[in-house]
């Protein structure tokens, strides 16, 4: 792409002072944090489907580094230098570049090279409270750039997540069904297959374990898999002891034992996820799509409403907000609300702002546990040229 | 922009030979010309075809960027440097040498992961218990990101590896491999077995045409002489 021209580069720089004056004056401290950022810690956190779009390097000392694809992670890390074990209120905000390659061909609203002018709140205790305020001050930060006529779209991890735990399964299920949750061909599969006492049978594994394996013995377990190994003259190599292999024996033999689930239960999960209202009607939609299942989403379903009368009363429309179950970010990091203001000109695979809360970010930079965290970025470029009029 | 048609061929060891081989076979005797010696070459009695010497994997880069009109190179390596290589290249003709097998491989003592579905399941497990994400190492970044992604797999991580891939987990460098294998001796010998879904491509030496490169008429005519000939 061409360089900037000097013309747009003080706009955006004007742009980003008053962005940035909205966010101090609510109490957010103005960070810079690096832009070369160490790959593997970075890589670690995002993911390959992130890190076939961040511009990887080594450096003359072998070190590889990478330019940051967005500012939340370095954030996380400033955050951590400063309270090692993460957990302290804090609240930040930043506006610089951030580097993305395009698959797709660089566009306007694509660039490579483009600037986030984000917030970060990290350990605020009240979560709707906390993701309230930051939604509430990214609308205000737009508006005051001149922006005001913007669908807010959002989602809830976070119900989708008590949805499960009022089902009964075991545990390990909940986790793969909320991994799986980003991928919905994935999702709809591992879901048939919970559903099917043929499909949950052990397959391929030697008779020798398959038949002895007892969920409740783990030591023994270890021992059958050193045994058979020993057997079979196959060496153990690589980073993973055979009591991680025998783990994960183990929970193929219990989910073989295991009761299906439900086809009503993995039914009632399907429609979740199929689940799009408008964000005032979404709480008695879920209810009444729950209540013939016996499932209690009154807790969880509260504190979403709660947020929604937080941002109503913050003075975000409320009334034309679309909830989608299905709606996510396709950074997995997301744990809890989520949400994206987009713009008819540039459509939704455009969004102008885009967040929500990220509970384990802090603990996969080095934490020693989750904190409470929440945040938004605005596309400046995409504002400009909204604000501009040249979007199309 | 000289109107001779471009064919580059790897500059070196046993692919060399072989496409050498293939072509005196067909009846295309390649010969080395030039000032800049070894590294041009042309074809007797094709006045018009002008031959590169380059190395396997700047073969694609050439076709990739119409640098040349054809060439001989590993199907694995022109996938790789060309995600949208549909768009850019025309697979012609498999050669029948140069076979290798891209594929995804695991150490043997994980009996507990035989499919590509299990790895998923597992990098779930691995992170929990070891606070990162399951490595593979592989010089194949955008294949093994595709396979993977097309697998549902994506709880993991590469680690760039430009050789001796297969030694990575035994040395603890990564946990699994995305590597090439003829027939499976290496992996099995530094413990390694392929997963039953983990074949990725099953490669070979290709004639690759270039859809960027500039074409005339008179070049397309070379074209289907050459790739009729070798095809014969």
């Amino acid at each position: 792409m061409t360089a900037e021209t000097a013309q747009k580069f003080e706009a955006l720089e004007a742009q980003a002072r008053r962005l940035m004056a909205v966010f101090r004056a609510a109490g957010y401290e103005h960070v810079a944090p690096s832009i070369i950022q160490p790959a593997g810690l970075f890589l670690d956190v995002v993911g390959e489907s992130l890190r076939a779009r961040t511009y990887v390097f080594t450096d003359p000392d072998g070190e590889e580094l990478c330019l940051r694809p967005d500012l939340t992670v370095p954030t996380c890390r400033l955050h951590l230098e400063r309270h090692a074990d993460g957990n302290v209120p804090a609240r930040y905000c930043y506006n610089g570049s951030a580097f993305r390659f395009q698959p797709g061909g660089v566009t306007h609203a694509h660039p490579r090279e483009f600037r986030q002018a984000g917030i970060e709140s990290f350990a605020a205790a009240d979560r709707e409270e906390a993701d309230a305020s930051v939604l509430a001050l990214i609308v205000g930060a737009l508006r005051e750039a001149g922006l005001a006529e913007l669908q807010l779209r959002i989602g809830d991890l976070g119900l989708f997540t008590a949805l499960l735990d009022a089902l009964a399964m075991p545990e390990r299920w909940r986790r793969r069904l909320r991994h799986q949750f980003w991928r919905p061909e994935a999702f709809r599969a591992e879901l048939a297959r919970l559903t099917s006492s043929e499909a949950l049978q052990v397959q391929g594994l030697p008779r020798a374990i398959a038949d002895r394996l007892d969920p409740g013995n783990p030591l023994e377990a270890q021992g059958l898999v050193e045994a058979y190994l020993d057997q079979t003259g196959v060496e153990l190599i690589g980073t993973r002891t055979s009591a991680e292999i025998a783990e994960r024996l183990i929970a193929e033999a219990a989910d073989a034992r295991e009761t299906p689930l439900a086809p009503d239960k993995a039914a009632l999960i399907e429609s979740y996820t199929a689940v799009r209202a408008p964000a005032r009607e979404a709480a008695a939609r879920l209810a009444a799509l729950t209540r013939p299942h016996k499932v209690d989403l009154a807790a969880p379903l509260a504190a979403f409403s709660r947020r929604l009368d937080l941002l109503q009363a913050a003075g975000v429309d409320t009334a034309n907000a679309a909830f989608s179950a299905e709606f996510g970010r396709n950074l997995e990091y997301y744990t809890g609300f989520v949400f994206e203001l987009v713009a008819p000109q540039l459509g939704a695979r455009s969004p102008v702002a885009g967040g929500g809360r990220y509970d384990s970010l802090l603990a996969n930079v080095g934490a020693p546990g989750d904190v409470p965290a929440v945040g938004s970025c605005i596309h400046t470029e995409r504002l400009l040229a909204m604000l501009e009029g040249r979007a199309t | 922009m000289s109107d001779k048609l471009i064919l580059a061929l790897p500059s070196k060891g046993r692919l060399m030979e072989q496409c050498a081989d293939a072509l005196a076979k067909a009846g295309l005797v390649v010969t080395k010309t030039g000032a800049a010696r070894g590294y041009k070459g042309e074809i007797e009695g094709l006045a018009d075809v002008e031959v590169n010497f380059v190395s396997a994997s700047e073969i694609a880069q050439f076709l990739k960027t119409g640098a040349a009109h054809l060439g001989i190179t590993g199907e694995d390596l022109v996938r790789e440097a060309i995600p949208d290589c549909e768009q850019r290249v025309t697979f012609l003709a498999p050669c029948g040498f140069g076979r290798a097998d891209v594929v995804t491989a695991v150490p043997a003592c994980w009996i507990d992961v035989r499919r590509m579905s299990d790895l998923e399941e597992m990098a779930l497990t691995y992170r929990r218990v070891h606070g990162r994400r399951v490595r593979v190492a592989t010089k194949y970044l955008n294949l093994t990101r595709r396979f993977f992604t097309q697998k549902g797999v994506t709880g993991y991580r590469i680690v760039e590896s430009l050789g001796a891939t297969e030694g990575a987990p035994a040395a603890g460098l990564s946990e699994l491999v995305v590597d090439i294998t003829t027939t499976g001796a290496t992996l099995r010998a530094n413990g390694l077995k392929v997963l039953e879904d983990g074949v990725i491509l099953r490669s070979q030496a290709n004639l690759i045409s270039s859809k960027t490169a500039r074409w005339s008429p008179a070049l397309r005519a070379l074209e289907r002489q050459i790739a009729a000939r070798l095809t014969a």
